[in-house]
């Protein structure tokens, strides 16, 4: 029997617009904990894998895979009653891993609609997204459906989604099937007719109630008088009427989703092998490239956090010269960087943050001299690094100091503004002894005569000078040097000119540099 | 008895999938240069260094060659390319490039250290190996160099082996120097090898040796400049009668990088 309100509310519904004005998606993925720990593991997912929850030994199943439920296992088992089952893989359920993977869920959604409310699920992952007109940018429901259960399965979750004009209706069906759920208008309270009546969410003594009256699903509470469940359970039970009917009202709360490119992932035994771990980043890299691609972004710099057994951390950043979208070339960089500063303990967990950046533009040019590749160019600063050192690779800056040599190293990179209206000056140039040799020096009248370099002699045959430098004479690192420009033979008759340097703070004579 | 004409065409058509006209000669063309910026020498070498190939300086210390290397960086960078300089002595001076004119912005300098690093090979970590073996900071070098190379995008790379002793720069493999011809070419990357004597051999395009000839100075308490004198002894790609047309070796100076009037 049909109410006269639900009649009256279909009626005025056809009559005033003669169609639903709004149309939800219901997204629900079950066995949350398991997808999130398996979406970055895919060599896992064709193996019967469970999820504990709990301290040791209270640990029990609070998630688990479709091969682990064909093996027998059901929530609530404790590890030795897994463990008698044999060859199943035991999980760690981590809140931090868990937390990632739903943000990344909520962002793989927010793709189809910028309005989405969650929705409270048990051991489940659940958002309803307001599709209304949207059939023009994605097609008709089903095809919207197949759309998000595909970009779902890219970043590795597996979801049933129901689209329905009634926003309960659609998350109560999501919740209760599996796969992709069309519901007709109109059609609401047929499709919830299965749907067990725990869908509710009732307390336990009315639970009770309707099982003494035989009542088990939606559909035979749907079927129940208004007028006859009022007296008997209060004004909820219009509530629940409207629920199983499928013409319940929501005020739709949309929330406000932050945009942030983060993958964590916790491994269950420690990871000591590189190659094990660049396995599992590779994962997340992709992931983060496919979210950010998403929103025709690219990734600006990475850093990558690790937690280290024994409690120590690793933080290491990876800025690309250009925001790159490329995954082999960012998993190249990641693996040069972590091969130049490999961790100091076996890793514990892995959490990649990545900051987006816009797409670069490069205006090439036919008649330009050849630039190396701005994102080859990282592959190859790497690959230097990790041969000569990190801190001995990159641009020469000369320091505003008086002192000889100073200079340091900075990061190279190519910048847009290249040419110089510097002209050669064809100067003669010197090659740095370094560290400087230390001589033995003899004199006459003040002026080098003769010194010995080791073992080689040489004989002085022009000096000029000196030349006084000295400088920070309030701090350390002060110098005070008199300079000498020497052209020296040796024995076998092979001249040099060279810069010889005598230190007065050491009373040292050295061997700075040749004029080559 | 086939004829050498129908021989060669049976040769030819064998390795055709793999290598077209493998008997024919390829054709001649005109080889890219770049000038140096010293005027004496790009006469010497018909307009300049070979892009796209390997030139050797070579002499003892204080003969020149690191400023005639720095010259021709120097101008290549002033023309909007990129450059290195893979040290294996850790050598070069910043000052002396700047005074030349080079926008060390522009440079990228990579210090071979000697030290060992994750990536080094195994044959470097033997239990009686001595850091005063120069093998580490060679093969640091000619790795830098290759990987470089085989970047790509850089006008001119640098490889400073002028401090490296003749016996171990001879050791390198030949094969290493292919190699290196071989990426210039595909690059168009002018390699200039600084050594004491020349190591390329037959992969080199120009061998330039270098010596001191004299020392000018003012009031003789200041250097003014010095004088070097070049020797040109391998120019592959120019034509014999070229190379006897021109002179055999060039006198070129070098002025000092302070100002001699005021320092005197």
């Amino acid at each position: 029997m049909v109410s006269a309100r639900y009649v009256e509310y279909r009626e005025t519904r056809m009559k005033s617009r003669g169609q639903p004005d709004c149309l939800y998606a219901a997204v629900h993925a079950a066995e949350f904990p398991a997808q999130a720990i398996l979406r970055l593991r895919p060599d896992l997912r064709s193996h019967p894998c469970v999820v504990l929850a709990g301290s040791p030994p209270e640990e029990r199943v609070c998630a688990l895979n479709l091969h682990a439920r064909k093996r027998g296992v059901v929530h609530g088992m404790t590890r030795l009653e897994v463990d008698e089952l044999g060859n199943i893989h035991i999980l760690t359920c981590f809140a931090e891993t868990e937390a990632t993977a739903r943000n990344v869920f909520l962002e793989t959604l927010l793709q189809f609609s910028p309005r989405i409310e969650e929705t409270f699920a048990t051991n489940a992952s659940a958002f309803v997204l307001d599709i209304t007109g949207t059939e023009r940018l994605f097609g008709p429901p089903h095809e919207i459906a197949l759309r998000i259960r595909s970009a779902l399965s890219t970043v590795g979750f597996r979801a049933s989604i129901c689209i329905c004009t009634n926003y309960d209706t659609a998350r109560i069906k999501a919740e209760f099937s599996s796969g992709i759920s069309v519901i007709p208008y109109e059609k609401e309270s047929e499709a919830l007719a299965p749907v067990p009546i725990s869908a509710l969410h009732l307390e336990l003594e009315h639970y009770e109630t309707f099982a003494l009256w035989g009542i088990g699903t939606l559909g035979e509470l749907a079927a129940l008088p208004e007028e006859e469940l009022i007296p008997r359970f209060g004004q909820p039970s219009r509530a629940w009427l409207a629920l199983s009917r499928g013409y319940a009202e929501h005020t739709f709360q949309p929330m406000e989703a932050r945009f942030e490119l983060k993958e964590h992932i916790e491994f269950e035994t420690h990871i000591e092998q590189l190659d094990s771990l660049l396995f599992v980043c590779s994962n997340m890299i992709n992931n983060l490239v496919a979210r950010a691609s998403s929103r025709a972004l690219s990734l600006a710099s990475i850093r990558i956090d690790m937690s280290l057994e024994g409690s120590a951390q690793y933080k290491q950043v990876i800025h690309p010269a250009i925001p790159s979208n490329d995954r082999k070339f960012l998993l190249k960089l990641m693996q040069l960087e972590i091969a130049a500063h490999p961790p100091q303990a076996a890793v514990d967990s892995l959490t990649l943050t990545a900051e987006a950046g816009q797409h670069c533009k490069v205006q090439l040019d036919l008649f330009a001299l050849p630039m190396p590749e701005p994102s080859r160019l990282d592959v190859t600063l790497a690959r230097l690094k990790a041969i000569a050192g990190a801190d001995r690779v990159g641009s020469p800056v000369l320091l505003d100091s008086h002192r000889p040599g100073n200079f340091q190293i900075r990061e190279f990179s190519i910048n847009d503004q290249l040419f110089t209206d510097a002209k050669t000056l064809n100067r003669t140039c010197l090659r740095r002894v370094r560290p400087p040799h230390t001589l033995r020096m003899q004199l006459n009248t003040g002026k080098p005569a003769a010194f010995r370099d080791g073992s080689a002699p040489f004989c002085v045959s022009v000096a000029y000078g000196p030349w006084q430098s000295s400088g920070c004479w309030w701090a350390v690192d002060r110098w005070d040097l008199e300079e000498w420009d020497v052209m020296a033979t040796n024995d076998s008759g092979e001249s040099i000119a060279c810069l010889v340097v005598h230190d007065h703070l050491n009373g040292k004579w050295l061997l700075d540099a040749f004029y080559d | 008895m086939p004829s050498s004409a129908s021989l060669r065409k049976q040769i030819e058509s064998a390795f055709e999938h793999r290598y077209p006209s493998v008997l024919t000669p390829s054709a001649k063309a005109v080889r890219e240069v770049a000038s140096t910026g010293i005027s004496q020498i790009d006469d010497l070498l018909n307009g300049g260094l070979p892009v796209g190939a390997i030139t050797e300086l070579t002499g003892p210390a204080s003969s020149g060659k690191t400023s005639i290397a720095i010259a021709a960086l120097s101008r290549r960078i002033q023309e909007g390319g990129v450059c290195a300089w893979v040290d294996a002595n850790d050598a070069f001076d910043p000052e002396s490039a700047a005074a030349n004119g080079i926008s060390l912005n522009q440079l990228l300098w990579v210090r071979c250290s000697g030290t060992q690093t994750a990536n080094q090979p195994d044959k470097f970590r033997t239990s009686n190996f001595r850091q005063t073996q120069p093998w580490p900071r060679l093969d640091q070098a000619l790795r830098a160099t290759d990987l470089i190379l085989q970047s790509g995008g850089f006008a001119s790379v640098v490889l400073d082996l002028a401090d490296e002793s003749i016996e171990h720069g001879r050791r390198i493999p030949l094969a290493t120097w292919f190699r290196y011809r071989q990426a210039a070419d595909r690059t168009r990357c002018s390699l200039i090898v600084l050594g004491k004597a020349p190591y390329a051999q037959s992969s080199a395009a120009v061998v330039l040796e270098c010596e001191q000839a004299a020392l000018d100075s003012a009031n003789h308490n200041v250097i003014r400049r010095f004088i070097y004198k070049v020797h040109r002894h391998r120019e592959r790609f120019t034509s014999i009668t070229s190379i006897d047309r021109k002179p055999p070796a060039s006198i070129w100076s070098a002025h000092a990088m302070w100002n001699t009037e005021k320092r005197a």
